[in-house]
């Protein structure tokens, strides 16, 4: 069986984000990158698969990055998958939701799986519609906000969160699927993996192997940004300190009162 | 793109009070485009939420209460929304940024070959194109993104509380959408487990009371925030501190790998408000903290931080929001 994860490279939280005025896009140059925590979940669900289904199975990382983004691929080597595929090319930078769902898509159907497993959300743009767009243009049943699956053959039943619970779905191999943070804690890569990752393949790919005339960069975009600009920082408010329960709960109320929220 | 087109997300015979917000917004931006305003509903349920959607100002409210929605996930959904979308020609679609928008966003995009825009908080349509403002990158820019020129369909997802909702309309035609032909579905639903029922989206609650790690445990979440939380009509948050401790379900965490909420009041009791918390709740209209320490990070963008004990000042507060509400 073959499971691929999808990751991808974003900003450090922590990262000051600047937008080049001109070229419209994230400026990268000394920017500090991490692989999408969210992929880090995609890839320990893969992993505890692996384990659970063994044979012949393999976890492949797919990741549509530049060059530079060799090292969050080394990096969930160093985790357990067993090889790698980069889809980098200068003609998808500046690709919108769209394209990269277009460009994701032809890659995955030229890599083949049996499974892809994507994180939920990305932590950079945060659409969340990646996973579902990659579903329709793969033609496979894609369950999204999976806690729990469980796979027998090419049945696969995954737990989907709600917002108020879970549903228990059943679908057929091939599937995609996305996961959540309950699919246990991403385990770290020990030095037995970071050491074995520096033998393992990471396959490049281009983007005129794939066929996206005119659907992906800047040009193939449905949408285009218009402006970007860092938010009015919000204001320090007020800090009070409080001798007792009685006091903190005034000051709070009276507080609650005057903005008119209670 | 000249008309608009609202999902609505309902369950167990409520609708969300986003879709509210949504139809107000639709109909807003139908008339900046010179064209009309639909809703849709599916399911179990549909046709009285219908009604109950007539008080906005929308043309035209579309129904089908096909079962097969409710057992099978999504493609019946995205297979009418298709079909809608199709048949209504040209139109900006609508959906929360809830989980349930999102996937069906994507999807739809998908099918229909549409650009997409997300967790939007303001919609700006001049000149015929429909911008869309959203914070990106965990909040640290603010970008306005347009459809391109002649684009015939885009997917927008708008956050939970960006728009008012006000009623007022002069009763929306309620029409049966037709169930599209031969179509297959392949993801079905074998049992629904509620854990949290009648739990409010946390993604759309008008007030969240969170907790953190200087809760201590999980009983306080149920003994001295749900109280308060209820009295404020709005629910029970967490930080990832909590949520990893396993104090509360993950659905309930907030912050760069949790949800994102936008309420009117954010109350973080035991929160020192790093970064990663911080993503997740910024954009709440009013902030409050409540900490042992003067010096947290939460104290640099809260409106107001009351440094002392929350255990001793929750369940005070509760009781003054109670007889402030008895009293209404």
């Amino acid at each position: 069986m073959k499971i691929v994860v999808t990751v991808k490279l974003v900003p450090d939280t922590n990262a000051t984000k600047r937008i080049d005025p001109s070229t419209k896009r994230l400026v990268r140059t000394g920017l500090e990158t991490v692989l999408n925590p969210y992929d880090e979940y995609a890839l320990e669900a893969a992993l505890q698969l692996k384990e659970k289904i063994g044979g012949d199975t393999t976890v492949t990382v797919f990741s549509m990055v530049p060059e530079t983004g060799k090292e969050i691929v080394r990096k969930a080597l160093a985790m357990g998958a067993d090889d790698a595929v980069m889809l980098s090319d200068p003609a998808l930078e500046g690709s919108d939701v769209w394209g990269t769902a277009v460009a994701m898509a032809a890659a995955l159907k030229n890599i083949g799986f049996d499974l892809v497993i994507c994180g939920g959300l990305a932590d950079d743009g945060s659409t969340g519609g990646v996973p579902g767009a990659l579903a329709e243009y793969l033609g496979v049943p894609g369950v999204t906000n999976a806690r729990h699956l469980d796979i027998t053959g090419d049945a696969l039943k995954a737990q989907r969160e709600t917002d108020s619970g879970y549903q228990v779905v059943n679908v057929t191999l091939p599937a995609l699927v996305s996961v959540t943070m309950a699919v246990g804690e991403p385990r770290y890569p020990s030095l037995k993996g970071i050491m074995g990752a520096k033998k393992k393949s990471i396959v490049a790919m281009t983007a005129g192997e794939l066929e996206l005339d005119g659907k992906v960069g800047a040009s193939g975009a449905k949408t285009e940004l218009l402006e970007a600009a860092a938010p009015a920082a919000r204001a320090k408010g007020q800090i009070v300190t409080a001798d007792d329960g009685a006091s903190g709960a005034k000051i709070i109320f009276d507080f609650l009162k005057e903005k008119k929220l209670v | 793109m000249r008309n608009v087109i609202v999902y609505v997300e309902h369950k167990a015979g409520q609708t969300r009070k986003v879709t509210f917000e949504l139809a107000t917004e639709a109909r807003r931006l139908a008339d900046a485009l010179g064209g009309k305003a639909h809703a849709v509903a599916l399911g179990a349920g549909a046709k009285s939420i219908a009604e109950t959607l007539k008080n906005y100002p929308l043309d035209t409210i579309h129904v089908n209460e096909d079962g097969e929605v409710d057992s099978y996930l999504l493609d019946p959904t995205i297979d009418y929304m298709e079909a809608l979308a199709k048949s209504v020609d040209s139109a900006v679609v609508l959906l929360p940024n809830t989980m349930l928008g999102r996937d069906v966003a994507g999807r739809l995009a998908a099918r229909l070959d549409a650009g997409m825009n997300s967790d939007v908080t303001d919609i700006r349509p001049e000149a015929g194109r429909v911008g869309c403002i959203a914070p990106k990158l965990g909040g640290a820019q603010i970008t306005t993104c347009a459809f391109k020129e002649g684009a015939q369909f885009g997917v927008v997802t708008v956050r939970p509380n960006s728009f008012a909702a006000q009623a007022g309309g002069s009763g929306a035609q309620i029409v049966e959408l037709a169930k599209p032909a031969g179509k297959t579905y392949r993801m079905s639903i074998e049992t629904e487990v509620e854990e949290a029922s009648g739990e409010m989206g946390l993604e759309e609650a008008p007030a969240v009371v969170a907790g953190g790690r200087g809760l201590g445990g999980p009983e306080p979440f149920e003994t001295l925030l749900r109280p308060l939380a209820n009295a404020l009509g709005g629910t029970v948050g967490a930080s990832r501190a909590a949520a990893d401790a396993g104090w509360v379900p993950y659905s309930l965490q907030i912050g760069q790998t949790g949800k994102t909420v936008s309420p009117n009041l954010y109350i973080a009791a035991g929160i020192s408000g790093a970064i990663q918390h911080k993503v997740g709740m910024q954009t709440a209209k009013t902030i409050v903290a409540i900490n042992r320490d003067a010096s947290v990070p939460i104290g640099e963008f809260a409106d107001l931080l009351v440094v002392g004990d929350a255990f001793a000042i929750l369940p005070e507060l509760t009781k003054l929001v109670q007889e402030a509400r008895a009293h209404a």
